[in-house]
């Protein structure tokens, strides 16, 4: 497995301000959210935030079944080039899902997190667990991803992860053990899982002793409901900032990287991994 | 998993809130002018309008009643009355009597002892009433089939089943009397027995051969894949029941699923041509 590290600008910010949008979608409309994000990325601007997060999918909404193939574009492409306007413009760091098309064949598709800074385009990620069991057909639509991504930016090494990549430690480690001082997770989850969520945010928070960002999509599509109930959680587990459940919602958070040097000495998880440990598991998941 | 009554608790407040936000999303995503309920006086269908009305307001909600001479019933009458005042439902009430006569009369092969068929008529004669009405006022048709009937087929095909929405349908019968209670249906409605009313003297748990109590863990089991040995064990009886249960649920999927069709062509409806429901 590789990483994907990208470095935008050496002169970060140790400091900033997090907002997390928690919006329903117009599914299909990719229009009409785009519009919405551009609403929230200038009410992101008057509250001085750096860096907006929306949920997974958040482009055309996450129920869109058959309708993916004619929703699907190429990362960079049309879409993040308008998100790119409006991040330029804003001079803000914008992070959003989509379905990507890739740029080698006509119906393969990823569920990606874009990454968009006021110089532009800044990274991507791909989904690498998609939910295909109860209500979730996942692995019917899209390709997994096969590399944990964390991008230097401005505002510190941020990685990505999406929805229920955050079920498999291995993923937010990874993305922790290339550097990631900031894990964002981007979400759609329906309610029968708010306690699992709720449970793993700060778990990967903790274990990782990483600020960690998770965006939940809210309203509903196809009957399903999404819970919202975006947080953002400390490298101590502390909960920093929490939204609303089942409505939109809109809140800011500031995120001191500083916090994270005393967490680091006082639960020294990175300090005492056992690396050997990983042939031991990966020699016992393929024995499953 | 231990099949205890505790298993179908919910949190009544959390289910009331989600299935009030389901039915406004819906209803508003429609641009429907109302909703409207057959309302017969019974548990499902007094529980479906109460939670229409909370949900898109007084007023905007229709109750349509009606009865026939063969189950009249003063009782269910005033029920679905009492429901109507007490939620401000518009209502109207139609004897659908002489429809159903001519029915009865104008088909060849009609035979009056036969309950379940000329019950179906019943049931579908009132699905073509509500959804006249739906087209006319421009309203979205609310369903009221609960999870434990549905599961059993305890329906009529096309007939009682036949709605845009169905807002209580992932509710055991036991779990909609414990919202019910919750959103304010009077006792007298919530504790009578269940009844489609398709001939006099017809109670559902004596058609299905056992109390909702003990049917819906008998279900929750089935959906939790449990098998019918650890379900008649647990509730001590007798895995003959468990299975006679298990068989109706897999035979009447029929009744649950639209237009099967054989699959001739490349994307078929159905099958594989996979299309979200969210109206524009």
């Amino acid at each position: 497995m590789q990483h994907a590290i990208i470095t935008e600008r050496i002169d970060m910010k140790e400091k900033f301000k997090i907002a997390l949008a928690q919006i329903s979608c117009k599914c299909g409309d990719k229009t009409a959210n785009i519009k919405k994000i551009q609403k929230l990325v200038s009410k992101a601007k008057e509250q001085a935030a750096d860096l907006v997060i929306f949920p997974e999918l958040s482009l055309t909404g996450y129920v869109v079944r058959d309708q993916i193939y004619e929703l699907a574009e190429t990362i960079p492409g049309p879409s993040t080039k308008i998100i790119e306007g409006i991040t330029r413009k804003a001079k803000m760091h914008v992070i959003f899902g989509m379905p990507e098309l890739s740029e080698k064949a006509q119906a393969i598709v990823y569920n990606s997190a874009a990454l968009v800074g006021p110089d532009g385009f800044i990274g991507k990620y791909r989904k690498m667990y998609l939910p295909t069991h109860s209500v979730f057909e996942e692995k019917r639509y899209f390709r997994p991803g096969y590399q944990t991504a964390v991008f230097d930016t401005k505002l510190g090494k941020i990685g990505l992860i999406i929805c229920y990549d955050i079920f498999f430690p291995e993923v937010s480690r990874l993305a922790r053990l290339a550097g990631a001082q900031l894990i964002v997770c981007i979400s759609a989850s329906p309610a029968v899982r708010k306690t699992f969520f709720e449970a793993l945010t700060t778990a990967r928070a903790i274990e990782n002793t990483a600020f960690l960002a998770y965006v939940n999509l809210v309203g509903i599509e196809d009957g399903l409901q999404f819970w919202g109930g975006s947080r953002l959680i400390g490298p101590n587990g502390k909960i920093l900032a929490q939204a609303k459940y089942d409505e939109e919602d809109f809140v800011t958070c500031d995120v001191d990287y500083a916090d994270t040097r005393p967490v680091e000495t006082f639960v020294p998880t990175l300090k005492d991994l056992r690396p050997e440990l990983f042939e031991n598991l990966k020699e016992a998941a393929e024995n499953l | 998993m231990e099949l205890a009554p505790s298993v179908l608790d919910l949190n009544w407040q959390e289910v009331k809130m989600k299935i009030i936000r389901f039915i406004k999303d819906y209803f508003e995503r429609t641009r429907a002018k109302g909703i409207i309920v057959s309302l017969s006086g019974g548990i499902d269908s007094s529980t479906v309008a109460a939670l229409s009305a909370l949900a898109i307001g007084k007023g905007k909600v229709f109750g349509l009643m009606l009865p026939e001479k063969e189950t009249y019933n003063a009782k269910d009458v005033k029920h679905a009355e009492l429901i109507a005042k007490k939620f401000g439902l518009k209502k109207e009430r139609i004897d659908i009597t002489p429809t159903l006569e001519a029915f009865y009369n104008s088909i060849p092969i009609f035979d009056p002892a036969d309950n379940l068929c000329k019950g179906n008529i019943k049931a579908r004669t009132r699905m073509v009433y509500v959804y006249y009405y739906a087209n006319r006022l421009n309203m979205l048709v609310c369903g009221s089939s609960d999870k434990s009937e549905t599961m059993m087929g305890y329906f009529t095909k096309w007939g009682d089943v036949a709605a845009d929405i169905s807002p209580i349908m992932d509710l055991y019968k036991t779990q909609v009397r414990k919202l019910a209670y919750h959103i304010g249906i009077p006792k007298e409605i919530v504790e009578k027995p269940s009844s489609p009313a398709l001939w006099p003297g017809q109670f559902a748990e004596t058609e299905l051969g056992i109390k909702y109590e003990q049917l819906d863990l008998v279900l929750y089991g089935l959906e939790h894949f449990m098998k019918a040995e650890e379900i008649a064990g647990q509730l001590g009886i007798g895995k003959g029941l468990v299975e006679k249960v298990k068989r109706r649920w897999l035979a009447t999927e029929h009744k649950r699923r639209m237009l099967l069709t054989t699959k001739i062509e490349y994307r078929t409806v159905g099958a594989d041509f996979r299309l979200p429901c969210n109206t524009p």
